[in-house]
């Protein structure tokens, strides 16, 4: 064995191990029982992600369009990886953040939350450096695995183990498929490794019926975990049922991992295969944007209307990818970012209104939040719009530059309905802020009365603003409003990373 | 090539063919005397009479089975290692070091959270 | 480059002034800040009007900086004659509606501050961007306070006519922006518009480019048929809102077709201008009949609006210099004739709560100051001679003329039927027995009401008498939009 290589090994995958390491680190010392045990998790969880994101950065290539591979060709580390771990870092901070307040409401605050949530990173981390599909797959089962436990945390409540076994399901069926395809793949090409994928698809026949197969296997799996139309059905019921920081998790650093994973294998090594796929993904990016913007019209629960937000989404990313350019790509890579900004900053007041889950999240939670909290209403107003994709926020210039991408690519047409169907979707965002600036604190009667058996009729509550839900507003705040006032800082570091190649 | 595969079609046909003889043969020689008692399924030895949710189907069996699995995969890890030790050398030593510790992280875990206790 | 930058001034000092309004402390203390920053604003644009160099058909007091230098978008501001009108106008009409809301609002009166200040930086950004990106996201950006002051201040029915609105606009905005991404990969990758209105452009991009800004500047001028969001926005919105609402953001269509379909798109404008003048005669016409059928003061004006915005769209597209400067004085005096008479209504609401045409009359008996007010607005917006109004539509009906007289005659016919229903509102409100709808409490204009009103009349007036100043300041800006369309297109 060559010390020097697997050193090198080590050395490149340093952050992944790092954050392995504060795992088990958080998992023992979840065993200490001690009144400050949550708050010795948090910080140690953050201190690891810290740790991990400064390795990262210094390992980052210089220059960018450098590609570092290790582990005998199946760990890669380059500028489009190292952008996704600066983005799964930030995602999962900012959960870790607001998950304190909301155990403690749920009553169920237990140090093996912090252990999954790290372990889900360390998995996802894999994911976005694999650059072999064995590898992405044991990425991707690691971070599922977490999920499915994190999905299920609240063991009493009916809601929240209902949508894990759903997701484990689901999970599982998906995780199966796209192994299946994967392993067609290798039957066809001898390799599982990206690079050798590439140039063995380069010359290979696209009428042979076990290649279709192949490429919609692995296609249909991958769309699975992102939640594309028809492939979407497990988002709502999940994103309802799983506590609310998780519900932000998976809604955003599940989704980034999987993009990663789809843009370096679709993008990268079946690029040669363009003509098996485009046409279809264009019409499931349509579907996914049509049914997320349209059945997100007469949702009543907040978190089955962020669902659907997500999901049509997800189909406005889609279209970065058929417009298969750099730039695409790097749309991609922005929209992510502002994504999980937006995001998670209307989680965290999602989480803040929260009350109990026996009472759910009736969009009647918001009501009245203008005349009692003016300042929560602002931000709840800015993140809505820039999801909306409103200008002068950050959601409107990553809805902005995919449509760039995409006419650049020639696809007018496909723009004009992208654009179209934004606004429908920015009818839902509306009402939510009408809610907010518009209707009286009492839940009225009308339709948007949601079934709920909480006393959601009595005057809101003073609503305390912790230290660590204070910094997740802060930075998802600053983050949507900067990247839609100074877009430029952020687009660079999206280009830089899309533009340096995809490893192979 | 279907000659490559030669070696494991041939393992195949030894696994069945030692199996049905071994079956065969037992049904040959033993003497065959069924009764209710014997035919009755049975859980490692706990009387099994009732309804599954009555607390009767102890989940401690999932426990012990889940932890048998793993800390079985930790042993068949094993073997390959130490039959490569000598040339893998020191680099051998560490990463398997590595491996046990996150397994015995597990079990500690196992062990602390009270999976190995037996509850009657 | 200026060494001083005026118009980032004129453009964020209301925009500061909406953040430090979070920290005034009471009520009267607000409206009072925003006053003062409006005002402030007011001379501002004042002296950039007096500052401005007629002589010249250059863009001025340019501002130049890289914004997202990757994608070739910039900040670039800069006034021609058309635009720095505009920015008065809009400078002027947003102290009034400080003024106009000054007692009509009562609850949340910082948040209703902060949307009006919020309106103004982006209406007077919008008329100075010389980048279609920074153009497009104030111009988007500007339904978001619209809205908020519809649906939080506005009448009963206010939700319904916000989220209309809202959703009216933002569809037509976005296909505004494929048209602009379109043009941005046609003209050489950048959003600086001075270098896409030098671009000459297959006649096919041109087309579909010119029918998508069509849908988004028709949305927003209002034209027949995609007016039906704008009777209910007036009729709901507060009267600072629709002061806005009439006065500035209607202007934003028809200042969309000067500044981007006639000289960026010269050949389809050619090409669609029979569409246009019929849908402007049309236009006229329809909102001129469905005015006359109103019982509801707010609606009539609204629709007497449609009506008015159907002869600037007329007058744009005869493509001549009467046509145009007649269709831009009329955008002018559409702002502060129709923001009058919202402004009016409004004072009338305040003291009866009641919008009913046939509940009042006799009204110059009761308050003679409003009533002799209201009344040269009303005449102003028929038209007559001596007032702005007739300056405008004269030109625009000259303009017409030389170019299609059958929608000449439909002008005419329009301003017929005008003088029909303004005439009616007249006589019905003003005139005859004094009638009073129940609960009213009548005082005639205050000093506050009064300073509203004053330099309302003056524009009537003074435009009406002595047009001659405000046709200097466009001559040169229009003939060289002229010889945009003109010279390259027929």
């Amino acid at each position: 064995m060559d010390t020097d290589l697997i050193a090198a090994s080590v050395r490149a995958s340093s952050p992944e191990i790092i954050v392995i390491i504060g795992a088990c680190a958080a998992l023992m010392l979840s065993l200490w029982p001690h009144q400050d045990q949550q708050k010795y998790l948090t910080w140690l969880s953050l201190i690891t992600i810290l740790l991990a994101s400064a390795q990262t950065l210094q390992l980052s290539p210089r220059p960018v369009n450098i590609v570092e591979t290790t582990y005998s060709g199946m760990f890669v580390v380059d500028a489009f990886a190292t952008y996704f771990k600066m983005l799964l870092y930030l995602g999962t901070a900012l959960t870790i953040l607001m998950s304190g307040k909301f155990l403690q409401t749920e009553e169920a605050v237990k140090g093996e939350y912090y252990v999954l949530l790290l372990f889900a990173l360390a998995g996802t981390m894999i994911m976005v450096s694999g650059a072999d599909l064995l590898i992405i797959y044991i990425g991707l089962e690691l971070q599922a695995l977490s999920i499915y436990v994190l999905t299920g945390f609240l063991k009493t409540r009916g809601r929240s183990v209902e949508a894990a076994l759903k997701y484990v399901i689901l999970g599982a069926f998906s995780s199966g498929i796209l192994l299946y395809g994967l392993s067609l793949i290798y039957g066809l090409t001898g390799s599982t490794q990206l690079g050798v994928l590439n140039s063995a698809l380069a010359t290979a026949d696209l009428s042979e019926p076990m290649l279709i197969l192949a490429t919609v296997f692995l296609l249909v799996g991958l769309l699975f975990k992102i939640g594309a139309v028809p492939f979407h059905m497990w988002v709502p019921d999940i994103y309802e049922g799983a506590p609310t920081p998780i519900t932000a998790y998976l809604s955003v650093a599940s989704k980034t991992a999987a993009f990663a994973v789809l843009l370096r294998v679709f993008m990268g090594s079946l690029i040669g295969l363009e003509p098996l796929w485009s046409s279809g993904l264009a019409a499931i990016a349509v579907a996914t944007m049509a049914l997320g913007s349209l059945v997100a019209l007469v949702q009543d629960n907040i978190k089955r209307l962020l669902a659907y937000s997500s999901i049509s989404h997800v189909g406005f990313l889609l279209l970065g990818i058929i417009a298969g350019t750099t730039s695409g790509m790097s749309a991609i890579l922005l929209y992510l970012l502002i994504y999980t900004f937006m995001t998670l900053g209307l989680f965290a007041i999602v989480i803040l209104l929260h009350r109990d889950v026996r009472a759910g999240e009736p969009l009647t939670l918001f009501s009245g939040l203008a005349q009692s909290h003016a300042g929560l209403a602002f931000m709840a107003m800015i993140f809505l719009f820039s999801l909306a994709g409103i200008p002068p926020t950050g959601g409107f210039f990553a809805k902005f530059y995919v449509l760039v991408a995409l006419i650049d690519a020639g696809h007018v047409t496909l723009a004009v309905i992208a654009v179209l169907l934004s606004a429908v979707a920015a009818w839902f965002y509306l009402r939510l802020i009408m809610l907010i600036y518009i209707q009286p604190a009492e839940p009225t009667t009308g339709s948007t009365a949601a079934p709920a058996t909480g006393p959601t009729g009595h005057a809101r509550a003073a609503i305390l603003l912790s230290a660590p839900m204070r910094l997740v507003l802060l930075f998802s705040f600053s983050g949507t409003v900067l990247s839609g006032i100074f877009p430029a800082w952020f687009l660079a570091m999206a280009r830089q990373a899309s533009l340096s190649g995809l490893g192979n | 090539m279907p000659v490559d595969f030669l070696p494991v079609f041939l393992m195949v046909a030894v696994v069945s063919g030692l199996a049905l003889f071994i079956f065969t043969l037992s049904a040959l020689i033993r003497t065959d005397n069924p009764y209710p008692e014997k035919n009755r399924p049975y859980e490692c030895g706990v009387d099994h009479v009732g309804e599954a949710s009555a607390g009767l189907f102890k989940v401690q069996y999932f426990v012990i089975a889940i932890l048998f699995v793993v800390f079985d995969v930790e042993t068949m890890f094993l073997f390959p290692w130490a039959v490569v030790l000598k040339d893998m050398g020191l680099f051998g030593y560490i990463e398997m070091f590595v491996f046990i510790v996150l397994l015995l992280v597990g079990f500690i875990y196992a062990w602390v959270k009270g999976a190995l206790e037996w509850e009657f | 480059m200026t060494p001083f930058p005026i118009l980032s001034l004129v453009i964020f000092l209301p925009a500061l002034a909406a953040l430090m309004l979070p920290l005034v402390r009471d009520d009267r203390a607000i409206r009072w800040f925003t006053l003062t920053a409006l005002l402030l604003d007011f001379a501002l644009a004042s002296g950039l009007l007096l500052a401005f160099d007629s002589e010249s058909a250059a863009m001025q007091f340019r501002e130049s900086y890289d914004w997202v230098p990757a994608l070739g978008i910039g900040y670039k501001l800069g006034v021609d004659g058309i635009s720095v009108l505009f920015v008065f106008l809009t400078a002027l009409l947003g102290w009034i509606s400080v003024l106009a809301s000054w007692s009509a609002i009562q609850t949340r009166v910082r948040e209703f501050m902060i949307s009006l200040l919020a309106i103004q930086s982006l209406m007077i950004g919008v008329f100075c961007a010389l980048d279609l990106f920074l153009f497009y996201v104030l111009w988007e950006a500007m339904l978001v306070p619209m809205y908020l002051i519809i649906g939080i201040w506005g009448g009963d029915n206010r939700i319904y006519a916000a989220f209309k609105f809202f959703l009216y606009t933002l569809a037509g905005s976005l296909l505004f922006l494929i048209g602009i991404l379109v043009l941005y990969f046609a003209g050489g990758r950048t959003f600086d518009m001075l270098a896409l209105m030098g671009q000459p452009y297959a006649f096919p991009t041109q087309a579909w480019v010119f029918v998508a800004f069509l849908i988004a500047f028709a949305v927003k001028v209002p034209m027949v048929p995609l007016h039906t969001w704008l009777p209910d926005a007036h009729v709901q919105a507060p009267t600072a809102g629709s002061i806005i609402l009439a006065g500035v953001l209607l202007k934003m269509g028809a200042y969309g077709f000067l500044r981007f379909s006639l000289p960026m798109l010269p050949d389809a404008s050619v090409y669609f201008a029979p569409l246009m003048i019929a849908l402007s005669a049309l236009a006229i016409v329809y909102g001129g009949l469905l005015a006359l059928a109103q019982s509801d003061i707010k609606k009539l004006i609204a629709y007497s609006s449609v009506s008015h915005m159907g002869f600037i769209t007329l007058g744009l597209f005869t493509f001549n210099m009467n046509g145009l400067s007649g269709a831009v004085i009329q955008m002018f005096n559409h702002g502060i004739t129709t923001g009058a008479l919202f402004l009016f209504v409004g004072l009338i609401y305040e003291r009866t709560h009641s919008r009913d045409i046939p509940a009042y009359g006799g009204l110059i008996k009761v308050v003679p100051l409003f009533g002799i007010a209201m009344a040269a607005f009303l005449l102003s917006s028929m038209a007559l001679p001596g007032t702005n109004g007739f300056v405008g539509e004269l030109l625009v009906i000259a303009g017409a003329f030389g170019s299609t007289g059958w929608a000449a005659g439909a002008a005419v016919v329009g301003a017929l039927i005008g003088a029909a229903y303004l005439l009616g509102l007249y006589r019905q409100m003003l005139l005859g027995e004094v009638r009073l709808p129940e609960g009213a409490k009548m005082w005639d204009l205050n000093a506050r009401e009064i300073a509203c009103a004053v330099p309302l009349l003056v524009f009537v007036f003074w435009l009406g008498l002595y047009p001659k100043p405000v046709l200097t300041l466009l001559r040169a800006t229009l003939e060289q939009l002229l010889a945009q369309v003109i010279g390259t297109g027929a």
